[in-house]
Formats: C-alpha cells, structure tokens, sequence
C-alpha cells in the first residue's frame, strides 16, 4: 500500500508546478461532473435551463462539436490506411484516441441528455427502422451508427494501448497487437463508411429533415455535416497533438505529418466554405420563403448574426491559413489557423443549435435565451477536463507517438 | 373488422372563446398533469392545453386603444402531413424507439412507457404541442384521488403529450362493444377541452363526415377557417399552381385543428408570421 | 453407465454456461432492466374500479349549473359540465382533494395571526361559541356581534343574518361585490331590495360601462350563454374600459376612456340622449338634466373622459337606435367596484331608453320574517373604517380580511374580539385572525337528490348546517330557526324578479360622486399614475389561487414565482424610465406595495397601470400563500356613503 502512495508521491512531484496547477483545475471539474451527473442522473433535468421550447441545449452541442470534431479520425485514418499517406502514421495514435473519446463523451452527454437513461437500450431493442431499409427516424440511425463506429474506434485503440511496454514484453500480446495493426485498413475502410453517415445524420440530417422547422430544413444539408466534418476534424488532431509538444516542450509530430494534413483540410474547408454560403444562399433564397418566414427576421434575436459572422470569418481565416504556404509553415500562424479551423466547426453547431432553437415558432412569440446552468457546465467542461486527463495519461504511458518513442529507443 | 372511416378534427372558433380556462383545467384534470407548489416556470410546465394570449400590441404600428387580445386554446394539432395515405406528421418519423405513432383515426399517439425522453419530437413540432417531464410528476396526497385510471401517470423524463383524449373514445368503444356494437366507427366521443367549453366555441368531431360540424370539405371553404402556422392555406385559393408546387417541395404539417375568426389580425398572426 | 468425476464437471460446468447464454439471450435482463426503471421512478397508479356517473351541481355562484361526476370506485376523478358553466365547475375536484382542506373544527391554540390550531368537538365548539353569543345578548352587547357573508348571497347568508338579527345586531354584511353594491343602488334609487338583473338574452344592444362580462361578472354560467347567443345572433355590443381586457377584445367596439371615468362617460351618454328628445318620468330627472345641461356637456366630458364627440354620440345613438337597449352597472368582473351615483346614472340612462321593467329587472330572495332593525353602517368597509367594538363575529365563508380594502384594520378588530367564528374549507387570510374555524363541504357533498355524488369522509359539514347547529344552541334565538337542516332552509328561501316600480335619481349623491370623480382623474402632487385592477378569470377573486390547476393556467407576465406583475403601456414606461420586467414599488397614499415587476403591453391606457387582483394571500394554503402582492392594501378607500363600500377601483399611485 505504501509502496504505492509512494510511486504516486512521486509521480505527483515529477511534474512541473504549471501542471500540477493544471492537475488541480481537471480534477475539480471532474469532481463537479461528478457531483451534478449524480443530481442530473437521480433528479432529473429540471435543473438544467433546458425547457420545452429550448429542449435540447450545451450538451447538445457539445456532441455534434465532438463527433464532427472527431471525425477527423476517420479522416485521417482513411487518407492513412486506404489513400496510403504514410507520413500521417505519426499522427495516427493520437487521432485515434481523441476520436475515440469524442465518441465517448458523446455518448455520456447523451446519457445525460436523455430523461431516462434506463431506458437508453430502447434504441437498440426497439429501434424506428421505417418501411423501406433505412431508418426512419435520423436518431435511430445515429444511435446505431454511432455504436458501430465506437466499436471501430475501440478495436482501432486496442493495439495502441497493448503497445504499452510492460504489456508489450509478453510476445502473445506483441503479436496480436502486431497482427490486428497489420488488419487496421479493414477497420478503417469500415469506420470510413460508418463515420460518412453518422457525421451527416447527426451533424445534419437530424436538422436537415425536420420540415415544419424553417431554421432547420434542408435536403442538402446532410451532406454539409460531411464536409465540415472532413474540414474541421483534422483541424483537431493537429492541434491537440500540437498543444501536447507544446506542454511538452519539444516535437512529438514531424513537421511533415501536419504539412500533409493540413494542405488536405486547407483544401477541404474551400469547399466546406463554398458549400456553407450556398447554404446560406439557399435558406434565404428558397427555405426561408416555403416558410413564410424572412430570413433576415430569423437572423435576428439573441446568437443571430455574430455567431455566423465569427463562424464565417473563421472559416476564412482557417482557409488563408492553410492553404498558404507561408503562413502554414509559421508554426505561430499555423497555431492559429487550426484554433480557427476548429472554432468555425463550433460556431456552425452553435449556429444551427443554438440559434435553430432560439428563433420563435409563433408570430407573436420573440426570441428565446439559453443559459446553461452550472449544473450543464460542470457536466460539459467536466467531460472535457476528462477527455484532457486521459490523453495526458496516454501520452505518458502509451506510445502515442511512435516517433518520439522510436527516438527514445 | 370495418375499415377505420374517422378522421378527428377540431373547429375551434376564436370569436366565442373568452378565455375563461375551462378547457385548460378540463384537460389538466383528465390527463392527470402533475400538480407543484410553484407552476409558475412556463417554459417548463406541463399542460396538453394552452391557453395563448394573442395579442396585436407588438406590431410597431399598434398603438393603445387600436390593439386587441385574443385568446388561442392550442394542443396538439394532430399534423397528418399531405400525403393521405402515408400520414406523416413531423414528430412520429423522428422518434428513435418507435414511441409515437399515428393512428388510423389520424391521433398522433405518444406512450409514454417506451419514451426515452430524447426530445427529439418536440424539436420537430412546430407548434410547441409537446410538454417534457422536466421533474417528477407529483400529486400532493388527497390529489391523487381525483387521478384518472384511464390515463397512465408519466414517468419523469419523459414526453407526453394531447392525444385527442383517445382514451375517452376507447371508453365509449368498450361501452359500445358491451351493448354489442362492434363496429369501430359507429361510437363518436368528446374530449375533454371540448366538453368542457361553455361557450361551445370547441367543436370536435369526424373531419371525414359530411353531416359533421367539423367537416373538413366544408371548414376549409369557410372563410373565418385559419390554421395555426399554416400559410400555406392561403394559396390554395389565392394561386392554385403555386399551391401545388409548393406542396411538392415539401411536407406540411397539415393539422387536423382549424380555427375560426372573423378578424384580419388574429388571421394574420395565427396564420404565420408573412402578414404580421 | 459409470459417471466419471470429470464428466460430472462438465455437466456442470455446461449446465452454468447454458443458464448464463440462456439468460443474457433471453428477454430476462430487459426485463429486469424494465422493471428497474419502473422501480427507480416509483409511478403511481391511479387504482381502477366500477365507473359510475353521478349528478350534482355547482354552487360557486348564482347560475347553479347542474354537473355530472365520473367516479371510479369511491373516487370522484372528472366533472362534466357539459358546455356550460364556466372553469369553476371543472375545478371542484381541486377543492374537494385539497390535500389542506379542514377536515375537523379546529380552535385557536396560539396567538392571533398565526395558523396555530388544534381539533376541536363540534359540540365543544359550538357550545363555547353560543355561550359567547348568549353573553352578549344578556350582557347587553348585542351590537359587538357581526356577521359577514360572502359576496354573493345564498341561504346560509340568511342563517347568519338572523343569528345576528334576532340576537339584536344591525351588523350584518356581505363582502363587497356586484350584489352589495346593486343592493345599495335599488334600495336608494328604486326604495326595494334587490340586484340589478338584465335580460341579456333578448337585447339587441348591449353597452357595458366598465362590466367585464365575460370575465367572472354576474354568474359567469349565464354569460357564457349569453356570448353565444349574441354571436349567433349578431348584436350590438359596446365595451367601456381603460384596458384591451378580453371582454372588450370581444365586443363590436371598444371605447377607451381614462381609468375610472366610467360615471362621466355615462353622463356625457345621457346627455346625447336628452338632445336626441329621451326622456324619463323619474323623480328629479329636471335636476338630472339640469345637470346634464349646466355641469356635464359632451365637450366637458369628451375632454374628462378622453373620448370623441363622435363617439359618445355613438353610443347614445347605438342605444336609441335598438329595440332592447341595455346599458350595464358593475365596473370588473367577478370582483366589482363602483359607486350608488354610477349605478344610479347607468340606471337613468336605461330609464330614458325605455328599458327599465322590461329588459332592467330586479331579482331578490324572499326569506322568512326578519326583525327590522335600523342599519349603523350601510356596508362592511364603513363598519371596518367606523370605531364599533368587535367581540364576535361570524364569517360565512368569506375572506374580508383579505378582500376588503380595510382588511388590515379589520384584522386588527378581530384580534381584540373573543369570538371569530370562520366557515371555510382552505384556511385563508382571515383564518390567520379566527379563534374558530368550521371545516365546510363542497356541492359535490351535498345530497341534493337523493345521494351526494361524493361521500363524506371527513368531519366537514355544510355551513348552513354548521351554522344551525350554533344558532340552535343559543337559547334565546333557537326558536326562531325552525328547520331540521341545512336543504330545509332552502327550501324556505325563493328567488324572485320584480319590476322596477319608480326611480328616485339620487342627484345630490351624483353631483358629489362627480366631483369626486373629476378630482381623482386629474394627477394630484407625485402621485401621477393611475391604477386599475384586472382579475383571471380562474384567480377570480383570489379565491382560485389555491388550486394548483389554475396555477398551471396563469401566463409568467402575470405571476412568476413569488412575484406579480402589472401591465403598463410602453409609452408610459419610457416616460417613467421602466423597461420589460423592471422591479418596481407602487405607493399610493394609504402605503406601498411590495416589488412588483412590469409587463410593458400596449393594451393597456397611457399613465396607467393595471394590476391584477387574487394575489398577494398572507395564508390561503401552501398553493397560495405569499405570491404576488395584494393591491388592495394600497387601493383608495374613499367609502361611498350610499353603499359603505370603499369604490377602490381608480388609486392614484407614484412608482419608484
């Protein structure tokens, strides 16, 4: 017992004050996420400042930011194992991971969210699968998608983590982690194929197919998700790995890797864009219009105009970025560019999320307001602050970047 | 087994309705809508029934006395969508368990039992019809003994919603199959909010039945007929090939709730937000 | 066959593994799970039993509406009023399963202002309270008994009245409303009792001064009729207020004038119709017109009022112009505030249209024989305000402590009195100050023919029986109450309509109102706002706020949590610096009132705040008590000598 408060004591003192006081921070948060999951779990969801014209709200959010965000991992892994770009093989550890826990915490988000968890299973045992092969409710095609794909992401995870070296001196467990990375562009075609529909079912066509909702409807906006999810999600596995070598203080991904990727998400959010402003062009346009409703008027309230203008300016500001190369290769800008990249993913779910739910329903109702409640943070930036713990852990004791190892080796 | 014939529908004529809550409390009472100290957070209450106050006062060109209020009992509209032989309204095809369906009689059913409480339907609803168990229902002692046994008590987390009070017609079905009526079509019923209404500005009934007061042939050729965020409507007389094409493009609600008023600027704020 | 050790395993070994597959595979862990979540939720189950429906009736007001109740089992779950009535029928059950209904007699424990009682015998109880009574008459002190009713009189208000009476007090009162007021005016200008009653259902033009008719006047069963009669029928209907309420929402027109100056407007209608050769026989119509022509020319009352020309001539000529005119007394809804001089000239006016006798009637109730004695004050709020002793008091299911604009100082009064007798079924605002209190029943209790529709399960009792019981026991009036119980003395009571024989326009008494009226229009020093009650049609005169059913009815503009809110045109908002939902205080000359919050509606008139009545209940269950702000505390109380009831209706107020 002593023997392992003792390594403990020691692993507490081996980090440097700012993480120790980062440390503190986390598990704080972790502690409220705790403590209100239990109130929201056993007391239900009167205390969050969700209501019956606001019904979904930050969680909400949160999951579309996470699966559109961890999208990146299918991306990456399909340039990786079926384009064979190798040089993201340094990447791809860590594009794993974070995948892996955005999917995660999307579906512990969901648990919250939902008003009885015990009866979450219902999704699966009594499923809305519609008259033809497709599901008929966008929900029921998220919740089994999503399923399928967290199972990818765990078998895609599992050789990471038997790569552990204690684990990794047993030769039954060498091989089997050897042999089932050998087997990874199965699963990566796979998780290709899952992740395409999920990103457009719960990223869009959730929203897209609710026809009375003037804000919301749109055929096309299934493939929207798709494209944000491609542009936005690589933005994510550089960053984190590019916060992590700054945390660290040294490189831990050859320049290379984030080169590669970048140039295919500059390239991406150019076409995210274009297709974000036809979008908008066809609210106004065509959408709008079926509803009787202006699209200017719908613009206004509470998270009108600035969300999508600070949505579009980063978008634009990720695009410059990253397709030039001169502001790519300073490692300043590039920083910035994919904070940009990132945040214009957020800002479109808090546009279609947010603002979606604040715009009236009635003409002689007004816009309506959301603020989370502490309860929704703590749950929310609780979530985060784990997501943060378990990479750091990883980074510490799983060979997350292979390169790094092979050069320690 | 008869083929099912009905179609339920309302006809609720705004120029009697006074306000007075009669079928608000109607309907709290038959569906047993939990009961707490402080009901005052309205985002959050549960009631099938609403009594909405309309009024002209925040038109920037109203000014006092030339303003009016109005008031609009607004439940489930009980949306059939415009395909008549695949009614879809737009919260039954989202739900993920199955846990709301359409009738044959066209009522949008919700059981409660099998919700899972995800909120889905009621981002899909248009018309803020569907209330979410925010808190445990609760019934202070003696109030459990006015509950209705017909009408099972939600759970908290879940979704409900106005059904037409079916239940009451399946009361009137099970009374008529005891006197030996079987066929399905032959017993009407009231709900709740209708019988309810002093004024009898709530009719219900048969939209499919020509001797009915609410027949729809005849509702939708009235001209005080207005449905609730339904602009739609307007075309079918004013531009028919536009109607027709719009109708294409998209599903509408289609609801099966008609209101009925003779002044331009209730028309004009019930009917969506073009003219108001 | 030999069974190796090994194979015994194996069975075994397999027998677990089956039942562990067989059991992940079969429907049991959703089962479980199932029943898990049905466990974690704890639902109630309504119990199930024979279905029954039994009639009864409604008797929270005059129009008696005849209901049916479907009951499971023993259990009342749904009342059925059948379109009619109006929302206080479906809300008896409310009443009848309060869960803090008074189940017993209680008596007071501690000290006055508090709830702190304990149960009581009946026999204890009303043998103390008898003896009191019987004390007081020996003793000589009579007059420090009072009884007071509720607003709309019934047969136990006639019990109350005779153990006054007979007991040798002129106290007796009702709780301000429609009939004390209407009351007050025929007996004034008409020399008979009895309320104002219009044939709604035959008139062809209806101008309402101020009557919110559709909004808990009158009895609201009735009205309700009428509504569709008139929209079927297409008649003219005129509304007279200072806020778009729904009643004016729903009239043909609306005629907006400043708050409170209803009799002013009525004079300026009279006077159209003097011009246009109406004339009445009735005594002092010359000083009438005379006023009409010297004081009350439609200029002056135009600018007063701050109505057009065009339009008073409108309504005069709408009235001339129909065959059953009828222009309606009785300023709010089921809470009224006027004055004998208003009623009087509204009366005047139907007197010079032709109306009065044929669609302007009396209804009264003929009771037994009564002692006459002369009246000390003519209304309760003139007894309040006046320094007679209070020893004992009767209070039939009412609430004046909380109603009347004097409540506080009758509160004070009955805290000094030894014996306060209250008949209820929640305890309210005057329970705080009761020494007694008498559990009452609902309609739905009473046995009306043959069996109630509910059965009794508490120790309640009808007022009318409680009421007997104690005047039975008091062994000098006990002769004079005859009957066996409660459905016997009504029997005895019969409502009647007369004819309106003459009319005594009681001039004096308008020229003072209107002075009176002229000087509260005008602002007067800081306090420039104008302040008019408006009420819910549930909340109705506060007594529907302990239902939580019409607290799931209320808008969040018009109570949130523990707070009221008045409604104020953006307009006057601006010029007072308040913005949508501002906290403000509202001070008028008797005090202030707690933090209200605004509502900015441009329904409402310029200068003016409308603030809704019902709320603001120191006790009146936990549903109830301490939400909102009881604007009476601060409402004028100016007591109208002909009545002698404060007409509070227009308060001039400052906010801050």
């Amino acid at each position: 017992m002593s023997k392992v408060i003792n390594f403990l004591k020691d692993e507490w003192n081996s980090y440097s004050r700012n993480i120790q006081i980062s440390l503190y921070v986390l598990f704080a948060l972790v502690a409220l996420f705790v403590i209100f999951g239990i109130q929201i779990l056993f007391w239900g969801l009167g205390y969050t400042d969700m209501n019956n014209r606001f019904a979904m709200g930050l969680w909400i959010i949160g999951d579309l930011g996470f699966v559109a965000l961890g999208g990146g991992a299918f991306f990456t892994g399909f340039l990786l194992y079926i384009f064979r770009v190798d040089k993201l093989q340094s990447l791809i550890n860590s594009t794993v991971l974070i995948g892996f826990m955005c999917y995660l915490f999307t579906f512990i988000l969901l648990v919250f969210d939902i008003g009885q968890p015990l009866r979450a299973w219902f999704g699966y045992a009594y499923p809305n699968w519609g008259p033809h092969t497709m599901p008929q409710s966008m929900l029921t095609e998220v919740v089994w998608c999503l399923t399928f794909y967290f199972i990818v992401l765990c078998i895609e995870l599992f050789p990471i983590i038997l790569s552990n070296k204690y684990l990794d001196r047993y030769p039954a467990i060498h091989y089997f982690a050897h042999y089932l990375h050998k087997l990874m562009w199965i699963f990566a075609a796979i998780g290709t194929f899952l992740s395409f529909f999920h990103q457009g079912s719960l990223g869009g066509g959730m929203w897209g197919v609710l026809y009375a909702k003037p804000y919301w409807f749109r055929h096309h906006y299934f493939y929207l998700a798709i494209v944000a999810a491609i542009a936005g999600g690589p933005c994510l596995m550089m960053l984190v790995p590019k916060i992590a070598s700054w945390v660290a203080k040294k490189e831990l991904v050859p320049k290379d890797a984030y080169m590669t990727l970048a140039k295919v998400a500059g390239v991406t959010f150019i076409a995210y864009f274009l297709f974000r402003i036809y979008d908008i062009y066809s609210l106004w346009t065509h959408f709008a219009p079926l509803f009787d409703r202006s699209f200017i008027d719908m613009m206004g309230g509470y998270y009108g105009w600035w969300v999508i203008t600070l949505e579009l300016l980063a978008s634009l500001t990720a695009i410059v970025i990253l397709n030039v190369k001169k502001f790519r290769e300073n490692d300043q800008y590039f920083m910035a560019g994919l904070i940009s990249g990132v945040f214009a993913i957020v800002m479109l779910k808090v546009d279609v999320l947010l603002h979606g739910f604040s715009i009236p329903n009635f003409s002689w109702e007004g816009f309506f307001t959301y603020n989370p409640t502490f309860q929704e943070w703590s749950i929310f930036l609780g979530s985060i602050a784990c997501m943060i713990l378990i990479y750091m852990w990883f980074t510490r004791y799983i060979p997350l970047f292979p390169e790094k190892h092979a050069e320690a080796h | 087994m008869a083929k099912m014939t009905r179609r339920w529908g309302m006809v609720i004529d705004l120029d009697k309705c006074t306000g007075c809550g009669a079928c608000n409390i109607a309907c709290s009472q038959e569906n047993n809508l939990p009961i707490f100290k402080d009901d005052s957070d309205v985002p959050k209450r549960v009631t099938f029934l609403d009594l909405v106050e309309v009024t002209n006062d925040k038109d920037p060109k109203a000014q006092y006395p030339d303003v009016k209020v109005a008031y609009l009992p607004k439940m489930c509209q009980q949306c059939s969508g415009n395909d008549p032989n695949h009614p879809q309204p737009p919260c039954v095809s989202v739900c993920p368990v199955v846990a709301t369906d359409v009738g044959e009689d066209g009522v949008v059913s919700q059981i409660w039992s099998r919700c899972i409480g995800c909120r889905y339907c009621q981002v899909a609803c248009p018309y803020e019809a569907r209330v979410f168990h925010w808190w445990k229902p609760r019934y202070e002692g003696t109030f459990k003994k006015s509950l209705n046994p017909d009408v099972s008590v939600a759970s908290r987390g879940t979704m409900v919603k106005c059904t037409f009070c079916s239940h009451i017609w399946k009361r009137e079905r099970d009374r008529a199959i005891a006197n030996g009526v079987t066929d399905i079509n032959a017993v009407t019923y009231t709900p709740a909010c209708a019988s309810a209404c002093p004024t009898n500005a709530i009719i219900f009934g048969d939209l499919n039945d020509p001797s009915s007061p609410v027949y729809e042939a005849a509702v939708q050729k009235n001209p005080r007929a207005v449905r609730l965020v339904h602009s739609i409507d307007e075309l079918r007389t004013k531009d028919p090939s536009e109607y027709e094409k719009r109708l294409k493009i998209k599903d509408y609600p289609n609801p099966k709730v008609y209101y009925l008023t003779s002044q331009q600027w209730l028309r004009d704020k019930i009917s969506g937000f073009k003219n108001s | 066959m030999k069974l190796e050790r090994k194979d015994f395993l194996t069975m075994i070994g397999g027998a677990v593994v089956g039942t562990g597959v067989g059991t992940v595979i079969s429907p049991g862990p959703w089962m479980g799970l199932q029943w898990l979540v049905e466990w974690t939720q704890d639902q109630y189950r309504p119990p199930k039993g024979e279905e029954k429906y039994l009639a009864s009736i409604c008797d929270r007001c005059p129009n008696k509406c005849t209901i049916q109740v479907r009951k499971i089992g023993n259990r009342a779950v749904k009342i059925e009023t059948s379109n009619q009535g109006c929302a206080v029928g479906q809300l008896l059950l409310q009443v009848l399963y309060h869960p803090e209904r008074v189940t017993t007699p209680l008596k007071r424990t501690g000290k006055k202002g508090k709830i702190d009682f304990a149960p009581v015998s009946w026999d204890e109880a009303i043998a103390d309270i008898s003896k009191k009574i019987n004390d007081a008459i020996n003793n000589n002190k009579q007059e420090q008994i009072v009884a007071i009713n509720p607003a709309y009189p019934d047969a136990t208000s006639m019990l109350t009245e005779r153990i006054a009476l007979f007991s040798g007090s002129p106290y007796v009162f009702q709780e301000s409303g429609y009939w004390a007021l209407s009351n007050a005016c025929s007996e004034i200008a008409f020399k008979t009792d009895g309320a104002i009653d219009y044939d709604f259902e035959n008139a062809d033009c209806v101008v309402s001064f101020g009557a919110r008719l559709f909004e808990g006047w009158g009895n609201p069963g009735r009205m309700h009729n009428v509504l569709s009669l008139w929209k079927k029928k297409g008649i003219k209907f005129i509304q007279i207020d200072s806020i778009a309420t729904r009643t004016a929402s729903l009239a043909d027109q609306w005629v907006a004038i400043k708050p409170g100056s209803e009799p002013l407007f009525a004079m300026g209608v009279a006077h159209y119709l003097m011009k246009y050769g109406k004339r009445s026989g009735a005594a002092n119509f010359g000083r009438f017109t005379e006023l009409l022509i010297n004081k009350y020319t439609p200029e002056k009352v135009s600018e007063l009022t701050g109505v057009s020309l065009e339009t008073i001539e409108y309504v005069a000529k709408a009235l001339i112009s129909a065959q059953r005119p009828i222009a309606v007394a009785g300023r709010g809804g089921k809470v009224n505030s006027s004055s004998v001089a208003e009623f009087s000239i509204i009366q005047t006016i139907n007197n010079m249209i032709g109306s009065m006798g044929t669609s302007v009637k009396l209804a009264s109730f003929t009771t037994p024989v009564q002692p006459v004695i002369p009246k000390k004050a003519k209304g309760l709020d003139e007894y309040i305000a006046s320094d007679s002793v209070c020893d004992i008091a009767i209070i039939n299911n009412a609430n004046p402590v909380y109603s009347s604009v004097y409540g506080q100082r009758l509160s004070d009064k009955l805290k000094k009195a030894s014996t306060v007798v209250l008949l209820t079924s929640l305890l309210n605002d005057t329970a705080l100050y009761a020494d007694y209190v008498f559990p009452t029943i609902t309609s739905l209790e009473i046995p009306v023919a043959g069996d109630a529709a509910v059965t009794l399960t508490s120790d309640a009792k009808h007022a009318g029986d409680s009421l007997l019981g104690i005047a039975k026991s008091i062994a000098k009036i006990s002769s004079q109450f005859p009957w066996k119980n409660y459905l016997e003395t009504v029997q005895t009571v019969k409502h009647q309509t007369k004819n309106i024989a003459n009319l005594d326009i009681p001039v004096d008494l308008i020229i003072t109102k209107l002075e009176e009226t002229e000087k509260m229009l005008s602002a007067s020093g800081s306090y420039s706002i104008a302040m008019i009650p408006f009420e819910i049609p549930t909340v109705s005169d506060g007594s529907g706020l302990s239902l939580p059913y019409v607290l799931k009815g209320l808008p969040d503009t018009i109570l949130k949590g523990d707070t009221s809110w008045v409604l104020m045109n953006p307009a006057t908002a601006s010029k007072e610096g308040i913005s949508e939902g501002s906290k403000i205080d509202i001070e008028s000359s008797r005090g202030e009132l707690d933090t209200v919050r605004v509502h900015l509606t441009k329904r409402i008139a310029y200068d003016t705040i409308a603030i809704p009545i019902g709320f603001g209940h120191e006790e009146f269950t936990d549903y109830a008590s301490e939400k909102g702000v009881n604007p009476k505390k601060i409402m004028s109380d100016a007591v109208d000598p002909a009545s002698g009831y404060a007409d509070w209706w227009l308060t001039r107020v400052k906010l801050s």
